[in-house]
């Protein structure tokens, strides 16, 4: 018995263009989505409001704490997400279950019980001998308080993953070759995460930019002193002032866009050449 | 010298038992066999990287069974050379250095002569993402050998490369070895390989190494 | 460049010196760089953006703020921080979200709502001390302007086709408010059929009709006066419920003096008021504004005692200034009619109220004491009933009829027992209070004195009291406030503070009875 063997001379693939088409229209269609927000936004407003915004004293002061206080919740974030998601990676231990749970809680929970439970942590008596000495309460340290606890969350979670996809092995070849951990771990391990670590922190930034529930009920919404960019939003729309509202939701989008938009260039560059 | 005796390791389902081997000082011993036998896990175990449930292993004479990694005084050249993406060629070489805190002199000199005998003498201001496959694995190679070992493991060090480059590498490694009197454990699926470099094969089957003389 | 080879670059020449003496290297240089800029930021936010140092030694006062007064409060707050050298904080919220904050929080000085429910709340739990009223604001239905949809009464909201928006009933005042009179109308559930969302603040409410998103609103009016594309409709349903804008000083107080201080700044007619007039409130008519007020106080002799410790303690608290005026009620009815103004009037006895009603609010009866006999100890003269103090010899001191409301009360007692002729024979001393006249008895010449038996007190012990069993014998203490008084919540904050339970057991422990509360039939 002979095969027949019918040799391929020419195989026709259907086209991609219904494929690529396709991932284009979702994608547009969700760009569009978000860009007309802002249109919507920005019609409702006027560039006379938004310069008006920017003169306010209280405005100027909320933008200076804003970018202030995020910065120092990303990096309180950091200081916490890193050695944490990394000890979830490498290590096993007994009620890692249950402590991967608790880890997740300031995920799961809503903002605004987390602003509350706070109010409540510092009226207990370890709480109120803090606040003895310092002002926690209605103060600044509790806007980045808020922040820090919603925004470390997902650092944790961004650092585990890092961990997680880095290659054991030149942790390993670096044990081998005199290391113990502490030393791999500074060496060798954090320059291989570093653009894990960049994602950390864009997400604790941005997380801490946009939170609102929880520092309204622990920082409390006091003009000059614990107002940020969304308790302005708050506040301005409380009085019915909807322009001034939107102004400054529009100068809120414009800041958080230039810093990601760095961010992101600075940190893909050298994703790209650096992925094999 | 290396001597495993009585080696067991449990990784999950995958279970090893009454490993025995011995690699006489000096030696070059390979060990071959099928993929997913086991054999990286060995060599694992030997490097200290991953934990035994049963029997010793001995460098030099030395049980080094329940040392750390950096106590075994074993160079490790991983399969794809796992090199650090953020450090220099000259880095590499002298990383295992400036941990034993070395003098930058002696650092540069040690460095220079690993440079020179590798062969990546031009490379050595480079970073390994603008490195060719076996330039990669001489930085891998110098890197171990650096602080002078007493044991090399390589786990298939070559398969990546072409036949040409490999040759080169072979007359290389041997070259190598003889000078610093190194005992070398291989990994390899080529017999070839196993042929022009071991003094000893081992094979590993169905769980249990046997001496391989061909 | 790529960031990696930048990375490298610096790392190699960081990394040759220094990775071979491993000291720093890159991570722990980031760490380092991180340290620094957080404390760099930390030092930014203690210097720059914190009020360095607060001009006044006064720690700021916290203040709790409905989020619908808003414009009013905050524009006072602006105006006292300018006139005195005070800081304000003020948070903004729902009225019952904000009652839940401060329970939590427990700290905070005042707290302002729009309603006065919410005080009441307040107080059953235990967390506010006085309240001041300020304005008063009616629920109405808001509308875009013009009403274009020709909105006029809860009916046509229910009839037609209209998507309205209410204030949340447990969150904001005006959702109660409206539930409330909705319900007592019988339309609540037709109007909460329709109801496209519940807002917890009035703001929102507001705002959504400004917007568009929903076709009315039920607000204040005060609301909808501070929104230029706003109209309201008054309904008579919602006109049924007008509700009083209160400010109330919280018991975390940490300052009483300072928090109360403004809250009758805010409270004052020519001050906080006014603003509340401006942004469309009716304000209710305030005090006159003074930083430190002086009120000016009249009492009958025989209150002194019991009142004297608690307005002591109002002085502190308050921080004002009270102008005692003790004497016989007599006197200090003549210097009423001559043109004197107190604030406050507390009488020895309603007969001494009445005769000059027309110059006080409605009095309160607080109070009353019998009227008695004090004899030597041992009672050497065997008195036994009134009739006894005629005997031939007898010493007898009274107060002057016209001075003093015992005076008074004395002759119209004896007058109608038909002693009057004879014991009046055996008085030797007349005077115009009665502690003169137990002095008089504890060291002279005297062998009895009538006196009320809140004026013995501390003389029990060496002195004999004889109850008269006649339905004369008994003076009843009322307290008023001054008509025309400039500080009438202070002053009636001052009443309020005498009829306290810690004031009665004050009056209960020298000899009075307490009668507050027992016309109300409780």
């Amino acid at each position: 018995m002979s095969l027949e063997i019918e040799r391929e001379t020419s195989f026709r693939v259907s086209s991609d263009v219904p494929f690529l088409a396709s991932l284009w229209i979702i994608g547009g269609v969700y760009i569009i989505l978000i860009l007309s927000l802002l249109i919507a936004d920005a019609s409702y407003s006027t560039p006379s409001h938004f310069l008006k915004a920017l003169q306010s004293e209280e405005i100027r002061y909320a933008i200076k704490l804003s970018l202030v206080s995020c910065t120092m919740a990303a990096i309180l974030s950091l200081w916490v997400a890193i050695p944490i998601g990394y000890l979830m990676s490498r290590y096993d231990f007994r009620g890692k279950i249950f402590f991967d749970a608790i880890l997740d809680i300031p995920i799961v929970l809503p903002p605004l019980v987390i602003g509350l439970s706070l109010l409540i942590l510092f009226q207990t008596p370890i709480g109120r001998a803090i606040e003895s000495k310092v002002t926690i309460t209605y103060g600044i340290p509790a806007v980045i308080l808020a922040q820090f606890m919603v925004a470390c969350a997902f650092a944790v979670r961004a650092m585990r993953v890092s961990f997680d996809q880095l290659d054991p092995r030149q942790e390993q070849v670096a044990l081998t070759l005199g290391c113990n951990r502490n030393r791999a771990f500074w060496l060798v391990v954090l320059p291989e995460v570093r653009h894990g670590i960049l994602t950390a922190a864009t997400l604790a930034w941005s997380r801490s930019l946009g939170e609102f529930g929880p520092i309204l009920i622990f920082a409390g919404a006091t003009r000059m002193r614990t107002e940020v960019l969304p308790t302005t939003v708050f506040l301005e729309l409380s009085i019915g002032n909807v322009e001034a509202a939107v102004a400054v939701s529009l100068l809120m989008v414009f800041a958080a866009m230039i810093v990601l938009v760095i961010v992101r260039i600075y940190g893909l560059k050298g994703a790209i050449k650096f992925n094999q | 010298m290396i001597d495993v005796e009585n080696l067991s390791i449990r990784l999950g389902d995958f279970v090893l038992d009454s490993i025995d081997f011995h690699v006489p000082n000096g030696n070059y011993g390979v060990l071959m066999g099928k993929t997913g036998s086991g054999k990286t896990s060995i060599m694992e175990s030997i490097c200290g990287l991953l934990n035994t449930s049963g029997g010793t292993i001995k460098v030099m004479g030395r049980n080094v069974t329940n040392l750390k990694p950096a106590s075994r005084g074993i160079g490790f050249v991983p399969q794809d050379g796992a090199l650090f993406s953020t450090m220099t060629v000259r880095n590499h070489l002298g990383f295992a250095l400036s941990i034993r805190k070395w003098e930058r002199q002696r650092i540069e000199k040690r460095v220079v002569e690993l440079a020179e005998t590798l062969k990546i003498l031009h490379l050595l201001d480079r970073i390994p993402y603008r490195l060719s496959g076996g330039e990669q694995q001489r930085v891998s190679l110098g890197r171990a050998l650096s602080y002078y070992p007493n044991v090399l493991c390589l786990d298939e060090p070559f398969s990546a490369l072409d036949d040409e480059t490999r040759e080169d590498m072979y007359k290389l490694l041997k070259l190598i070895v003889d000078q610093m009197g190194i005992t070398v454990f291989h990994i390899t699926h080529s017999y070839h390989e196993a042929r022009r470099l071991a003094d000893k094969i081992f094979r590993l089957e169905n769980g249990k190494i046997l001496e391989w003389d061909s | 460049m790529t960031s990696g080879s930048i990375f490298v670059k610096l790392s190699s020449s960081f990394g040759l010196n220094l990775l071979y003496g491993i000291g720093l290297n890159r991570p722990r240089f980031f760490l380092l760089a991180s340290m620094i800029v957080f404390a760099a930021l930390a030092l930014f936010l203690i210097l720059d953006l914190h009020e360095s140092s607060s001009p006044s030694s006064e720690p700021p006062i916290l203040l709790y703020c409905a989020a619908g007064i808003k414009p009013p409060v905050e524009m006072v707050v602006r105006n006292y921080e300018a006139e005195y050298d005070c800081k304000i904080d003020i948070q903004y919220g729902g009225s019952g979200t904000l009652l839940s904050n401060l329970k939590i929080a427990g700290i905070g000085d005042l707290y302002v709502v729009a309603d006065e429910s919410y005080i009441e709340i307040a107080r059953q739990k235990n967390l506010v001390e006085e309240v001041i009223p300020l304005a008063v604001m009616t629920p109405v239905i808001a509308v875009p302007k013009g009403n274009p949809k020709g909105v006029d009464s809860i009916q046509t909201l229910i009839d037609g086709n209209y998507k309205i928006a209410l204030g949340n009933p447990g969150a904001a005042s005006i959702g109660k408010i409206s539930k409330k009179l909705l319900t007592e109308s019988g339309d609540w559930s037709a109007i909460k059929e329709h109801t496209t969302v519940f807002y917890p603040t009035v703001p929102e409410i507001a705002n959504s009709v400004k917007l568009g998103t929903v076709d009315a609103g039920i607000v204040w009016d005060a609301t909808v006066n501070q929104y230029s594309d706003l109209d309201l409709v008054r309904v008579p349903e919602l006109e049924l419920g007008p509700q009083k804008t209160t400010v109330g000083v919280l018991k975390t107080a940490k300052n009483p003096a300072t928090a109360l201080r403004f809250a009758r700044y805010l409270a004052a007619r020519d001050r906080g008021l006014i603003q509340f007039k401006n942004y469309g409130y009716v304000p209710v008519s305030g005090d006159i504004w003074r930083e430190k007020p002086e009120i000016l106080f009249f009492s009958g002799g025989v209150n002194r005692p019991a009142v004297e410790q608690t307005i002591q303690k109002f002085e502190v608290r308050e921080g004002v200034k009270v102008t005692r005026v003790y004497n016989g009620c007599g006197i200090l009815v003549s210097q009423i009619r001559a043109g004197e103004k107190p604030d406050a009037y507390f009488a020895c006895d309603v007969s001494f109220m009445t005769r000059v009603q027309s110059q006080f609010d409605d009095s309160t009866d607080i109070s009353e004491t019998d009227i008695i006999i004090l004899t030597k100890k041992g009672n050497p003269k065997q008195i036994l009933a009134l009739r006894d103090l005629a005997q031939a010899g007898l010493r007898l001191g009274v107060a002057n009829p016209d001075q003093s409301a015992l005076g008074d009360l004395t002759r119209r007692m004896l007058l109608s027992e038909g002693l009057y002729d004879d014991i009046i024979k055996n008085v030797r001393v007349e005077t115009p209070t009665a502690d003169l006249l137990v002095n008089q008895l504890l060291v002279g010449p005297l062998d009895a004195v009538i006196v009320y038996e809140a004026n013995c007190a501390n003389v029990l012990d060496n002195l004999e009291l004889i109850r008269l069993d006649l339905s004369l014998a008994k003076a009843i203490q009322p307290i008023a406030v001054g008509r025309r008084s400039g500080h009438k919540h202070l002053a009636r904050r001052l009443l309020e503070a005498i009829q306290s339970p810690q004031s009665q057991i004050e009056f209960e422990s020298i000899g009075f009875r307490w009668i507050r509360g027992r016309d109300k039939g409780i």
